[in-house]
């Protein structure tokens, strides 16, 4: 919850006026309603922003990572390849705790042994603006210890009855604030509702995991051979949801598109998903995940175990979109409970 | 600014069709860097309008030309065999971390191929009969579906004369062949093996290396004896895009050259 002076108050308007200096400079992403649910969307006034308390339905990630994207453009009569790396400043406005974690673990992925430039020069020029949020029964992001965001954002906003307690994570978010925005050191009164708040949200997690988050990687090492693979592998439609509403999904597919003149084209990345039924075939025919239940595990261990002794850190934030997206409803606490009572009773 | 998706140049300067499907490139890369590699290691090759595919290096360590060997499969590599002398390859490599020779050194080497795995062998083959004083007993078990089918067969008298037995097998005979019938592991049990001294190194298409591993454990090679060279879908060669991803290892990277013993525990490996 920290300290009362690590926060100064921002009023409604002082926040409008901040939004609105930020558009003369940036390109704005934030909270929108989107066909009822609320989405990340650009924005061109501060009256359009909807500070939600819920997940969005997808992630922030395809202000980094985009759906699809050039890598590079190819001339095939000059036989010549240039590369595209496209970037504009931009502030993305609402990102959750949870949002803010996974973030810093796809910071580490795309910075990772070869630097991948299409997306570190996107994350330079963003400001990244967060906000608080109140659990729905999926989210159980408290249970992995991501519910607070420490690091990782420039400026964090707790929204209050009237106005909001910032916090600034960054020189980046110190100079915006500066410029943009009146603060004031917040009175007892609004720290106290402050307070209020957050235990409010705290208590009000339903969804959780029932192991201590270091538990879960050699849990999941225990499973391979779960009946719970082919429970859900039973059900799942292999749509590929669950891949592309993560915020830690990454994977992604690489094919050139050629234009109609036929001597242009690009080379263009895509996500791709692992729950997809072709991701680890090969040529031949040869499926190295042939099953619905192989591939669920597959992307389960990713999220639990894989990639932790890599980064040293799970890589399922516990937003629970995969679980929410799914139309078969498969869970992810579920799943991962049914594992830690199998090892449990073993 | 510099993206590892950027290609190298090279130029086609022989472009020879090796069997029905398979066609051998001898390629100079324009940057003469891409030259410096190892044994197993690959390139992520490519035409624009084609898009790229990993395709090994057959060519041995130190020559002065890439060498690749492509089967004719689908989009890409059916466009990479109209390519004929002087025309442009797209290079990206070369990945992987590939075999070290050192380790093999003093060894008695069994390598087993099966139909293209020959391709990635034969830079492996190469490099250990450049050196051949340093290895001991060089034993090549390969196959194919067919005699025809066989690659790289009008070298096979210069490897048997710079000193290893080359035992040639086919799935199916035809009137004119007179050497073995039968899938690979039929002519494992006829290897003789010095139990504490031999490697066995096996490249071929998925479904083999279960059987050429029991049959090598039963000539008494533990997960530390064998080594094996994993295919995977990969569509980047750098870490990221997650296809070729087996438990935490990505093949691009930390392969495609595996000892066995590290793969241990990894039920989707082999
Ligand atoms: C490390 C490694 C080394 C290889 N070395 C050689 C070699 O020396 N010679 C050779 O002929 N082949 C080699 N291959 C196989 C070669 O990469 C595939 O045949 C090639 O990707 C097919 O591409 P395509 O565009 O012609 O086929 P496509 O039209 O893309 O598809 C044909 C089939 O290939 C599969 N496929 C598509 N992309 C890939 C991919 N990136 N990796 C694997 N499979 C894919 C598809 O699922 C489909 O079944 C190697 C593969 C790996 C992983
Ligand atoms: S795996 Fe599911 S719950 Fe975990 S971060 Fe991804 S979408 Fe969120
Ligand atoms: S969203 Fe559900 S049905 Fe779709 S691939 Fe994921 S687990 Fe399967
Ligand atoms: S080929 Fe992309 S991660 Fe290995």
């Amino acid at each position: 919850m920290g300290n009362v002076n690590d926060f100064k108050f921002l009023s409604e308007r002082g926040f409008q006026g901040l939004v609105k200096g930020l558009l003369k400079e940036l390109k704005v992403y934030g909270t929108i309603v989107k066909d009822g649910f609320p989405a990340f969307g650009e924005i061109s006034a501060p009256e359009e922003l909807v500070l939600s308390s819920t997940p969005t339905h997808l992630s922030a990630k395809e202000f980094f990572f985009p759906q699809r994207e050039v890598l590079l453009k190819f001339n095939i009569k000059t036989a010549a390849f240039s590369p595209v790396i496209e970037s504009v400043d931009q502030a993305i406005i609402g990102m959750h705790p949870c949002d803010i974690r996974a973030l810093s673990l796809m910071d580490r992925v795309f910075a990772a042994g070869t630097p991948d430039p299409n997306y570190l020069s996107r994350r330079s020029k963003t400001l990244i603006i967060g906000s608080d949020c109140m659990p729905d029964d999926y989210c159980f992001c408290k249970s992995l210890g991501n519910s607070e965001a420490e690091s990782g954002f420039d400026i964090f906003l707790h929204a209050l009855g009237k106005g909001f307690l910032v916090r600034t994570g960054s020189d980046k978010g110190r100079a915006a604030l500066l410029k943009y925005a009146k603060l004031r050191a917040p009175s007892t009164k609004e720290f106290r509702e402050f307070q209020g708040l957050c235990l409010k949200r705290d208590s009000s997690f339903k969804a959780k995991v029932d192991a201590p988050p270091a538990e879960l990687p050699s849990i999941y090492a225990k499973s391979d051979e779960s009946k719970v693979w082919q429970k859900i592998g039973a059900i799942c439609t292999g749509c590929g949801s669950c891949n592309n509403v993560c915020p830690t999904c990454y994977c992604f597919d690489v094919k050139d598109e050629v234009k109609a003149s036929l001597a242009e084209g690009e080379r263009v990345r895509n996500w791709d998903g692992c729950t997809l039924e072709d991701f680890a075939k090969v040529a031949g025919g040869h499926n190295f995940r042939k099953t619905r239940a192989e591939r669920l595990r597959h992307r389960f261990n990713r999220k639990f175990r894989y990639l932790s002794s890599t980064f040293d850190s799970l890589f399922c934030v516990g937003c629970g979109r995969c679980s929410r997206a799914c139309l078969v409803k498969i869970n992810i606490v579920e799943v991962t409970n049914e594992l830690v009572s199998e090892c449990h009773n073993k | 600014m510099e993206t590892p998706y950027q290609p190298i140049a090279g130029t086609v300067e022989r472009s020879i069709r090796v069997s029905e499907k398979e066609r051998l490139f001898s390629v100079i890369p324009s940057d003469p860097t891409l030259l410096k590699y190892r044994p197993g290691q690959f390139y992520m090759v490519g035409l624009p309008g084609y898009g790229e595919a990993p395709i090994s290096i057959t060519s041995g360590p130190g020559e002065a030309l890439i060498e690749l060997c492509v089967r004719a499969v689908g989009n890409l590599t059916n466009a990479l065999h109209s390519l004929r002398k002087g025309d442009k390859i797209w290079l990206r490599g070369p990945f992987g971390r590939g075999f070290d020779l050192e380790e093999l050194e003093g060894k008695d080497l069994v390598f087993v191929a099966g139909g293209i795995g020959i391709v990635p062998m034969r830079s492996l083959l190469k490099a250990v009969l450049g050196r051949r004083e340093k290895f001991g007993r060089l034993t090549l078990i390969y196959g194919s579906r067919s005699p025809d089918e066989l690659l790289f067969s009008e070298e096979m008298d210069g490897w048997r004369a710079a000193g290893m037995d080359v035992k040639l097998t086919v799935d199916r005979a035809e009137p004119l062949w007179k050497g073995n019938v039968g899938v690979v592991t039929t002519l494992i049990p006829k290897v003789e093996v010095a139990q504490k001294n031999t490697v066995g190194v096996i490249i071929g298409p998925p479904v083999m290396y279960r059987f050429v591993i029991l049959s090598l454990n039963a000539k008494g090679l533990g997960p530390e004896d064998i080594f094996v060279s994993l295919e995977r879908r990969m569509k980047c060669g750098l870490g990221k895009c997650g296809h070729c991803q087996i438990n935490s290892l990505y093949i691009c990277q930390c392969g495609p050259v595996f000892r066995m013993s590290e793969l241990k525990g990894m039920v989707e490996a082999i």
